[in-house]
């Protein structure tokens, strides 16, 4: 049996909801809140692994009992397990291209995003709450990465957020515009789980950041997100939505880089 | 695809070692282009106009130029006959991605850190400084830029050296837990998982001696000194000049740590 366990059809949540429409595969879908915290509870599927803090916080796949954590690795694990639509180029190189904008997302863009999501909507939302009985629920959230990414949420202004998140997308934006510019799809002529993966990621940035992603700044990008939204995968997953605005549910992303 | 092969590496380690070890693994014969990492190689116009950041390793197959290590393997895994270096079964494909990604962006950072603050920061001080500064100001990626300023400067706060020491220690039990369980990364078979993680931690014993030895770590070990025996890790490691490679020698079982 096949379960998803996600939330609203947003960032890290929206991956596999349109892999798995692109797909075709049916699944038993459980939806869960984040931000009560569910995941962290002992009845929520977790291993070793999922239960790190390579992402924080984002969907999690149980295919028989194996969990699959991870939004990336989970879509290329849906890709390669289930029939229908590859969803990888046919070439070596067109998938080696999968692999890194895999890593180029996920290292270089998700941390940006979530940022900038979590200070404009998760952060106000927290705010209302009873201080210190969150408090005490974020203190008591293992392992120490993950606790420091929800506190860190409560702590930042917006305005240190969007500048931080825009001298972190300025080079991979610029990249992912120029891939875009000679071919409609960011791994070359075929779609792939490249373009679910940067779509899901990206589609929060023309509210969030108008001034980075616009019609005039990155058409090729902006042209992307449209045929992105016209596809009927896409449009099944977003109609998911419980709350009617999906695009203003966000997590805490992976962090950023520990160099810079 | 018998288009020629031509890879740009520092030494047998980390990013470098990655594809080098897999296209040892798989028989794939290459031209090799050794830049001087302490010496700035990789940010001459030459390296440059093969792969713009300046990061090293860069391959070169025919046409095709690739620049990011760890997809690199997979793709020198999916191009190349010999034998396969990753799972067939999907569940544990996933499990050496998850792996991988562990070392790339949580251990090795870390570990980095700690290895750069002790020995590549004070080896490339010794300079002009006014060359150091040009040479600095030479690279082109602004996080490079910022990561070899903290090395030279020694720029790290205590703060942030002791969170790697941290890091460390909390990945090192995460990996000895793992191998107690099982041989390889995935389970039974060798794969991309273990020479990732072989790149990152041959010289755990050396660099974190009282955290990962023989009594609190076997399992650690053991594995190092299996991937050290496979006649690929020699014929690679053979190919390192500076006493960084060296340090994988005392995986020799002969050698009492």
């Amino acid at each position: 049996m096949l379960e998803l366990y996600h939330w609203e059809p947003n960032i890290f949540f929206l991956k596999p909801l349109v892999a798995l429409a692109e797909k075709g595969e049916p699944y038993t879908a459980h939806y869960f809140d984040p931000t009560s915290f569910q995941q962290f509870e002992p009845d929520f599927p977790a291993t070793d692994e999922s239960s790190l803090h390579l992402e924080r916080e984002g969907p999690v796949l149980v295919d028989d009992g194996t969990v699959i954590a991870s939004s990336f690795f989970m879509l290329e694990y849906i890709a390669e397990a289930f029939a229908g639509p590859a969803l990888m180029p046919s070439s070596p190189y067109g998938r080696y291209l999968v692999h890194a904008w895999g890593q180029t997302i996920a290292l270089s863009v998700a941390n940006a995003v979530a940022m900038l999501g979590c200070a404009r909507h998760l952060a106000p939302t927290l705010r209302l709450r009873p201080s210190q009985d969150l408090k005490t629920r974020l203190a008591s959230i293992e392992p120490l990465e993950r606790r420091l990414a929800w506190t860190a949420v409560l702590d930042r202004s917006e305005a240190d957020a969007a500048a931080a998140a825009r001298g972190q997308l300025a080079s991979p934006l610029r990249r992912i515009e120029a891939a875009l510019t000679s071919s409609p799809w960011l791994a070359g002529t075929e779609y792939s789980i490249a373009d679910i993966d940067a779509f899901a990621m990206l589609a929060p940035l023309p509210e969030l950041a108008p001034e980075l992603v616009n019609a005039s700044a990155t058409p090729h990008i902006a042209a992307f997100l449209a045929r992105m939204h016209a596809r009927p995968a896409v449009r099944a997953a977003l109609a998911l939505t419980r709350t009617g605005r999906p695009a203003h549910a966000f997590v805490p992303g992976p962090e950023s880089a520990r160099w810079g | 695809m018998s288009a020629m092969v031509t890879l740009y590496h520092w030494e047998p380690n980390a990013n470098s070692g990655k594809p080098m070890l897999t296209l040892a693994e798989k028989g794939v014969e290459y031209q090799s282009h050794y830049l001087d990492l302490l010496k700035f190689d990789q940010h001459q116009p030459e390296y440059l106009r093969i792969n713009p950041d300046g990061t090293i390793p860069a391959m070169v197959h025919g046409d095709l130029v690739l620049t990011e290590s760890t997809p690199m393997m997979e793709y020198i895994d999916d191009a190349f006959p010999g034998p396969p270096l990753r799972p067939s079964d999907p569940r544990l494909r996933w499990r050496m991605r998850w792996w991988m990604r562990f070392f790339d962006s949580y251990f090795a950072p870390s570990l980095s850190m700690i290895g750069w603050s002790i020995f590549i920061g004070p080896a490339v001080r010794q300079r002009d400084p006014e060359e150091l500064r040009a040479a600095i100001d030479r690279i082109p990626l602004e996080s490079r830029r910022i990561a070899w300023r903290k090395a030279i400067y020694n720029e790290f706060s205590e703060q942030e050296l002791a969170e790697s020491r941290r890091r460390v220690v909390f990945a090192t039990d995460v990996l000895e837990a793992h191998l107690r369980r099982n041989t390889w990364i995935c389970g039974d078979a060798y794969s991309l998982g273990d020479i990732n993680g072989f790149n990152l931690g041959y010289a755990l014993p050396l660099s974190q001696p009282e955290r990962c030895n023989d009594q609190r770590t076997p399992h650690i070990m053991e594995w190092l000194r299996k991937i050290y025996e496979r006649p690929a890790t020699r014929a690679t490691w053979s190919k390192g000049r500076t006493q960084m490679a060296a340090r994988v020698k005392m995986l020799e079982r002969s050698v009492q740590p």
